[in-house]
């Protein structure tokens, strides 16, 4: 919104230079953009929040300046000569629908000439970015800019039976509005009808048909206060939006209507010849009720933390427009049609509090007084968050988006359908985090990152018989060598037992009993052969592996590409791991190393399971696995080392004999492992 | 007869011709000496593992069978602790060898100092986490419990009970994406539902952070992103004024942006807040001064705040006769971005690597 310097100065005295007035009006709530010189004059560019229409326009403002300096307001002339023919006697108006049009004034004009306008009004609706079209647009435009009201010029002789009409439309109906596009009318659009048809759509555009034109001698001058949403609903619906359909969606003032069409009759003398016939058309069927606002000035105090005094409070109000009348511990404010974005007590605090100045009220602390409760799995994210970066893995965010082919390769839910997407392929919200990860590790390889590790904390949304869920993931992603590079160590690519170990690091800090790893049912966007899932009880905590080539060979990926699915509500739900102490032994363990041969049918954790319980026996460790040469088909060589230990005493040769020996057999009978040495 | 071949001839035959079994061993353990100074390079090291101890043809390997496994039964107990002994340092050595340390050189000056060890730095952590991270340690000992939502929502939780007029520009503004379905739902265009959540399931006093994802329909560049991240605070109680939520912010701006930085409050519109207001702060760039970032304006726009409007209250179920409170809430991207410089919001959602490790 463009407001000019000289135009505000005839309704208000301004001695402040432009750059002190703005910074005043922006400390209001009127926030000023950018302040210019133009044609000798100054141009504020003000952003003006849709609250308020009321100071869309040079008055408006003007009386903000008036409210913060405390200086009289004047009201633009409104006075004219009235011809003796009635105006009601030349046009009628008809409201059909007073929910959508609650008053529709009219004014009549005969005799005119239609030119241009004079400079000075050309000049101020140019400078406000309103291109001049001749005398009587430019009026309407200039009342439009000065006091906010939309108002629009009808050629009188081109209205059929001079008669106006505001209904709804009908089925079938149609416009050619004055950008001379056709508009195809439907039932919810308020239209402005002659005796005959539509020609104008209420409160967005004019028609084509009755515009004014180089011939128009007569003319009808509409000053209407139109339904916001009725209004909004058609310029959306078009696409048309207009400096009047702005406002009116925004809520205009209706009393203002008879006064623009005033001001208007006043300057016509200004633009050329013509008469004013005598009164207004005044249709006004609802009579509006506004509330009678009670103001207490605890409440006050109560909401600003501050007693600003009866003077100054009273003194805002009036100078804003208010009429407050002093009750009980406080005053009764009638609500005004100029502001009926205040309709509350609160709606008057925060007037008083903008025009007395935020900068003004202390600035003060709550008293603490309060505890704060716990987060739920604060504790248990912490861990995992500063685990997951101990191990070297950059933290990223992904989009929450994905296409629908990608979900419905990653994804094992029904997909959740965006309906007004950004784009094809962020059409659903994610079921998976794989792909995101994926896109991430690709972005980097295609920049020759050697080492990739990254980290992304973040949701899937499910869509489920309750409702929408949005489990937490934790998805990790690794490519290129296992360690980064340096001069002192052999480079050697990332694996599965690199992944393996961090997914078992990040389990470890919580309560995870039972934990086993096995390859069932990974997901088949992984290699298979080449991936594991962490289960827990009947719980899946994670799963993690290779992804299948084929799927990173349509990324142009050339090398293998690691991920691990971590599901943090069903890890976080175990909580963390109590810390316990155990005695340390006061003797040191034996150890005795054992080759085996073992059948490929058998995984090392049945070994685990299988002798893990001996007495005394407190690890086992596998040091070596071989396969080929010499082993056996159908086997592999493990080697593999227990260690025995007792708290207080010394284990003897023979004991650690015996347990060798029964370890051995055990293997043997029921593993079918031969025991080589 | 060189001692490699030594290894693969019997014990017996080799003291036969004067070699005690001590000589063997020291003769073994010499030449494994002067190949490992020979190392330079990690793959020569490992060659030297499997020349070594490989399984099947490694010298030590050959020395426990022809030597050990061979040995007079008297002989056993010396021989067998000669290999061991021998095995333990060659394992020793080699483990050293692995670590680099044969690298380096081994002459009087000692080992170069200067040279990088192998990279463990820790992972980075994400600047909108990190930003994240300083907002809570601000705002959690003044009170404040943190919490989180869901970000699909309803139109109910994002616009209705915060009083947004449903047929009003404000909504307009959100730039909502809907999911399809007749449900309504939409991905949450800010964090202030989690404000109605919060306080239709508890009672006052409240004192919350919020924060978590948020989204709009904004095509993306520099400075918009479809999803970005909120946070939002917010206090109810029965006395809790205007002035309080001006001495919080300013608090929090300069914990967050420094000690010399201001915060102005400017009067908005915001639906859900009454009054609402637009907090600058003086631009952390130029302290003030005016500069390209502040557009020569010396302040920069960081958040938005307000008095909890009345009927936001009373549709979370509290009484605003007796309950009032504060609410303000910002992007942490653009905190992240504004802190540590950060010129382009999309950055944030690439996972480049060498983007992120700059946060490490």
């Amino acid at each position: 919104m463009r407001i000019l310097l000289s135009w505000l100065r005839d309704f208000v005295e301004i001695q402040e230079s432009p750059r002190d007035l703005a910074d005043a009006l922006t400390m209001a709530g009127m926030a000023v953009d950018t302040v210019e010189e133009a044609d000798g004059d100054t141009l504020f560019e003000f952003d003006i929040t849709s609250n308020r229409p009321d100071a869309m326009n040079h008055f408006g403002m003007a009386r903000e300046v008036a409210s913060i300096y405390r200086r009289p307001l004047r009201r633009p002339s409104s006075e004219f000569a009235e011809a003796d023919i009635l105006a009601s006697s030349m046009a009628s108006v008809e409201i059909a629908n007073p929910k959508s049009c609650a008053r529709y004034v009219g004014r009549v004009f005969t005799g005119v000439r239609v030119g241009p306008s004079p400079d000075w009004i050309r000049r101020r609706i140019e400078l406000c970015g309103i291109r001049p079209i001749n005398n009587l647009a430019d009026l309407t435009n200039y009342a439009l800019l000065e006091m906010g009201q939309p108002t629009h010029a009808f050629d009188l002789d081109k209205l059929a039976g001079r008669h106006i009409e505001v209904r709804t439309a009908r089925p079938g109906e149609s416009l050619v509005t004055l950008d001379g596009v056709l508009r195809e009318l439907v039932a919810e659009d308020l239209v402005i009808c002659d005796a005959e048809k539509p020609v104008a759509l209420a409160g967005v555009m004019g028609g084509e048909a009755t515009e004014i034109t180089a011939e128009t001698r007569n003319v009808l001058l509409e000053a209407a206060w139109f339904k916001p949403s009725t209004v909004r609903n058609t310029s959306r619906r078009l696409k048309l939006f207009s400096e009047a359909s702005h406002r009116f969606e925004r809520g205009a003032d209706w009393d203002g209507t008879v006064w623009a069409a005033d001001r208007i009759a006043s300057l016509l003398g200004q633009t050329g010849p013509g008469a004013v016939l005598k009164g207004c058309i005044d249709c006004y069927p609802g009579s509006r009720n506004l509330p009678e606002i009670r103001l207490q000035s605890e409440s006050i105090r109560r909401h600003l933390g501050v007693d600003l005094g009866g003077s100054e409070v009273e003194s805002i109000l009036l100078a804003l427009g208010f009429r407050p009348v002093a009750s009980d511990n406080g005053w009764i404010v009638p609500a005004t049609s100029h502001r009926l974005d205040v309709e509350r007590e609160i709606d008057l605090i925060e007037e008083i509090a903008r025009i007395h100045g935020f900068e003004k009220i202390p600035a003060t602390l709550p008293a603490v007084g309060i505890a704060p409760a716990r987060t739920p799995k604060a504790a248990e994210d912490t861990r995992m968050r500063n685990a997951v970066s101990g191990l070297g893995y950059d933290e990223t965010i992904g989009f929450s988006f994905s296409s629908s082919s990608e979900s419905q390769r990653f994804g094992g839910s029904p997909e959740i359908a965006l309906r007004n997407p950004i784009s094809k392929l962020w059409d659903v919200m994610r079921t998976s985090a794989v792909p995101t990860m994926l896109r991430a590790l690709e972005w980097n390889l295609k920049r020759n990152q050697p080492f990739v590790r990254l980290a992304e904390f973040g949701r899937v949304y499910q869509r489920t018989d309750a409702g929408f869920v949005e489990p937490k993931m934790l998805c990790l992603g690794a490519s290129g060598t296992a360690r980064p590079l340096c001069w002192s160590e052999p480079s050697r690519p990332f694996g599965f037992f690199e992944l393996k170990a961090d997914v078992a690091a990040l389990l470890h800090p919580f309560d995870s009993a039972g934990l086993r790893f096995d390859s069932r049912n990974v997901p088949p966007y992984y290699r298979q052969g080449h991936a594991a899932s962490a289960r827990c009880d009947a719980g899946v905590l994670a799963h993690f592996g290779e992804i299948d080539p084929e799927i990173t060979r349509e990324q142009k990926i050339r090398q293998p590409v690691w991920v691990a699915e971590i599901f943090l509500d069903e890890v976080y739900q175990r909580g963390l791991r109590a810390p316990a102490h155990r005695r340390l032994a006061r003797v040191p363990a034996v150890s005795r190393d054992f080759s085996l041969l073992v059948p490929e049918s058998v995984a090392f954790e049945r070994i685990i399971d299988t002798v893990g319980p001996m007495a005394d026996l407190i690890s086992l460790e596998p040091l070596e696995v071989f396969r080929g040469q010499n082993v056996p088909r159908g086997h592999y060589s493990l080697l593999l080392r227990a260690s025995w230990q007792r708290l207080d005493e010394s284990l003897t040769d023979e004991e650690v004999n015996s347990f060798a020996a029964e370890l051995r057999s055990g293997l043997h009978a029921r593993l079918g492992i031969v025991v080589r040495t | 007869m060189s001692i490699a071949e030594k290894t693969g001839r019997p014990i017996a035959d080799l003291l036969r011709e004067g070699d005690s079994a001590e000589d063997l061993y020291a003769g073994l353990r010499a030449q494994f000496e002067a190949e490992l100074r020979d190392t330079r390079t990690p793959e020569h090291t490992r060659a030297l593992r499997d020349r070594w101890l490989g399984r099947r043809s490694g010298l030590l390997t050959a020395a426990n069978e022809s030597w050990l496994k061979a040995a007079a039964r008297e002989l056993k107990p010396t021989v067998g602790k000669l290999q061991n002994q021998l095995k333990r340092d060659l394992e020793a050595a080699l483990q050293n060898a692995m670590q680099g340390a044969v690298s380096e050189p081994r002459d009087e000056a000692g080992l170069d100092p200067t040279l990088p060890g192998p990279e463990r730095t820790a992972g980075a952590v994400h600047p909108v986490r990190l930003a994240l991270e300083e907002v809570l340690d601000i705002f959690r000992p003044l009170g404040y419990t943190v919490a989180e939502g869901p970000e699909i929502e309803s139109f109910f939780y994002n616009f209705e009970a915060l009083n947004f007029p449903s047929d009003h520009p404000a909504v307009d503004e959100m730039d909502t994406l809907f999911l399809a379905g007749k449900e309504r739902a939409l991905l949450r265009t800010h964090t202030s539902p989690c404000q109605i959540r919060i306080m239709e399931a508890e009672s006052p006093p409240l004192r919350y952070v919020v924060h978590g994802k948020v989204y709009r329909n904004d095509t993306p560049d520099a400075t918009h992103s479809p999803m970005f991240h909120q946070l939002e605070m917010f206090a109810v109680g029965a006395d809790i004024t205007f002035g309080d939520l001006r001495g919080t912010l300013e608090h929090f701006v300069r914990r967050f942006f420094g000690p010399s930085t201001r915060a102005r409050f400017r009067p908005s519109y915001f639906p859900f807040t009454e009054p609402s207001a637009e907090v600058d702060i003086t631009c952390p760039f130029c302290s003030g001064h005016g500069c390209r970032i502040c557009k020569q304006t010396g302040y920069i726009e960081v958040l938005g705040c307000g008095m909890i409007d009345p009927n936001v209250l009373t549709n979370a179920g509290l009484d605003h006769e007796r309950f009032q409170g504060f609410a303000a809430g910002f992007g942490l991207d653009r905190f992240a971005m504004l802190r540590y410089g950060i010129d382009d919001i999309l950055q944030m959602y690439q996972g480049d690597t060498r983007f992120l490790r700059q946060f490490r």
